[in-house]
């Protein structure tokens, strides 16, 4: 019973749906029908809406408790993190909550969840700038990885050097300067071989997720329901 | 061969690098060299496609997804878009599909307040808040716009909003543009939008992201794309309001110049030993 409830009625509903949207998608009986499966499929898109918004709660919820256990078995080491995690989850959560509150309560207010003035100072005096911060830095990595990488040590290095220059300076005001070629090679770098590059990429991505939801019609497919083949 | 050991080792410390990088950032924002800007043909197609295509009355919608660390990039495109769909005439609906661009909205809407003075809420533009569910949700909205949500981000009801009498799904768009930081939700608008309903798209992504998303660009899934700072620094020119794209183009310069000079210092000196060391020297 227990292999039934937790493996079985899953995949079935997932096959279900699989079937489902791909004859909503391609099957054209006749234009009434056309219509019907149309608001069938739009149906199964708001529950999608609907699960993914409950799967935002049961995030939040599922992330409090991680810590909460971490912060029960863990030592020290990791204990100020998790707290500092816990405390700002609740603080924020708590916020949120006034906002959504005040926003039925007081609706001329116009104040909602993201508009709560205390919801946003600190989305954006702790959380923004740290966020920024760490994009940031990425510029110094790459500065230091480009001036230890960029050696040319063979004709292919070479090349990747050559067309490397000509897209930066194709990205600078001072590329102009030096020589206009510099945009109009860029952009064709762009368009012609880096398409060409990554075409392929693309066509064997959504070959792979053909291959995904078939493997998921035939229950080959288990790794989403949390266990190994 | 010493002196090539050491310069090597000088400029090895990322200490130097470092500190010069933030000096050659900072900087020029602060004492601009006022390099002009160069128009690209992609920037000049993708306003000469809004200039002959879209009318007075017009309605466009925007995705607005990215989160505060692609701010720099990706606003100043959002609003020299905006002010170019505003002065056309044209109405907007924004949405996001990631709970970030919430902010980004907020954030965009302050720096660029000057836009919306006499613009009505409900009746020239309207936001729809975040909308959970990403492609799927994607999907629902080509489809039906009050189907999948009742109330837009400040919980007034779509059905009140003049805006949104006159627009529902996809195909009620003139076009549809995607800012986004991420490389799955342009995905999505191809796969949702464009491809069952024949929605025109134009997209504004990151300097990282953007040569991924070319190739829907190249087959005409896309009438064009605008691609970070250089793109955002074009379209404020184009558009004649200059922001922060264009005040972020020196600094930009300068600091892409300091890698480029390391980089053919690092070879000199590269080959520099190598020669030598072919010739007997010391390694």
């Amino acid at each position: 019973m227990s292999l039934v409830v937790r493996r079985h009625i899953p995949q079935l509903i997932v096959t279900v749906i699989i079937i489902l949207t791909v004859a909503f998608y391609y099957l054209y009986i006749n234009k009434g029908i056309a219509e019907s499966f149309t608001t069938a499929d739009k149906a199964l898109s708001d529950w999608a809406v609907i699960i993914t918004s409950f799967a935002l709660i049961v995030g939040g919820i599922d992330i409090l408790r991680f810590h909460l256990v971490r912060l029960r078995k863990e030592g020290l080491k990791q204990a100020p993190f998790s707290a500092v995690t816990i405390g700002l989850l609740v603080v924020m959560v708590f916020f949120a909550l006034h906002g959504w509150f005040l926003s039925y309560a007081d609706p001329k207010a116009g104040i909602t969840i993201t508009t709560q003035p205390q919801f946003r100072w600190l989305y954006l005096n702790v959380y923004a700038p740290a966020d920024a911060a760490m994009y940031s830095i990425l510029v110094f990595y790459i500065a230091s990885a480009s001036y230890r990488a960029f050696r040319v040590r063979n004709p292919m290095a070479l090349l990747l050097l050559v067309t490397a220059l000509i897209v930066i300076f194709g990205n600078t005001t001072i590329g102009g300067l030096i020589w206009p070629g510099f945009l109009p090679l860029r952009d064709w770098i762009m368009t012609v071989p880096n398409t060409a590059a990554f075409r392929p990429i693309t066509i064997g991505a959504g070959l792979g997720t053909i291959i995904l939801g078939l493997r998921l019609l035939t229950w080959r497919e288990v790794s989403w329901l949390g266990r190994r083949e | 061969m010493s002196g090539l050991s050491s310069l090597e080792k000088v400029l090895g410390s990322k200490e130097l690098l470092y500190t010069l990088l933030l000096l050659s950032v900072i900087l020029p924002i602060l004492h601009p060299l006022g390099i002009p800007v160069e128009i690209s043909q992609r920037t000049r197609d993708v306003y000469g496609y809004i200039e002959k295509n879209l009318r007075s009355g017009c309605r466009v919608y925007i995705e607005v997804y990215y989160e505060v660390a692609a701010r720099g990039e990706l606003e100043p495109n959002l609003i020299a878009l905006t002010k170019h769909l505003f002065d056309k005439g044209c109405k907007i609906v924004y949405g996001s599909l990631g709970a970030f661009g919430v902010v980004a909205f907020s954030l965009f809407k302050s720096m660029a307040s000057d836009l919306f003075e006499g613009k009505e809420y409900g009746r020239d533009y309207v936001y729809l808040g975040y909308i959970a569910g990403g492609e799927a949700a994607s999907a629902s909205l080509a489809k039906s716009i009050k189907g999948t949500i009742s109330v837009d981000n400040y919980g007034n009801r779509l059905e009140d909003l003049p805006l949104m009498r006159e627009v529902d799904k996809a195909t009620d768009f003139d076009l549809v543009i995607i800012v986004s930081s991420g490389t799955d939700v342009f995905s999505y608008y191809v796969r949702q939008w464009h491809t069952p309903y024949g929605v025109p798209l134009l997209f504004a992504a990151l300097s990282v992201i953007a040569p991924s998303i070319e190739p829907f660009v190249g087959a005409k899934q896309a009438v064009g794309m605008l691609v970070g700072q250089r793109s955002a620094a074009e379209y404020e020119v184009l558009v004649g309001r200059l922001g922060l794209g264009i005040a972020s183009m020196d600094a930009q310069s300068t600091s892409h110049m300091l890698i480029v000079a390391f980089i053919i210092i690092g070879n000199a000196i590269y080959w520099g030993k190598r020669v030598s060391s072919k010739k007997g020297g010391s390694k």
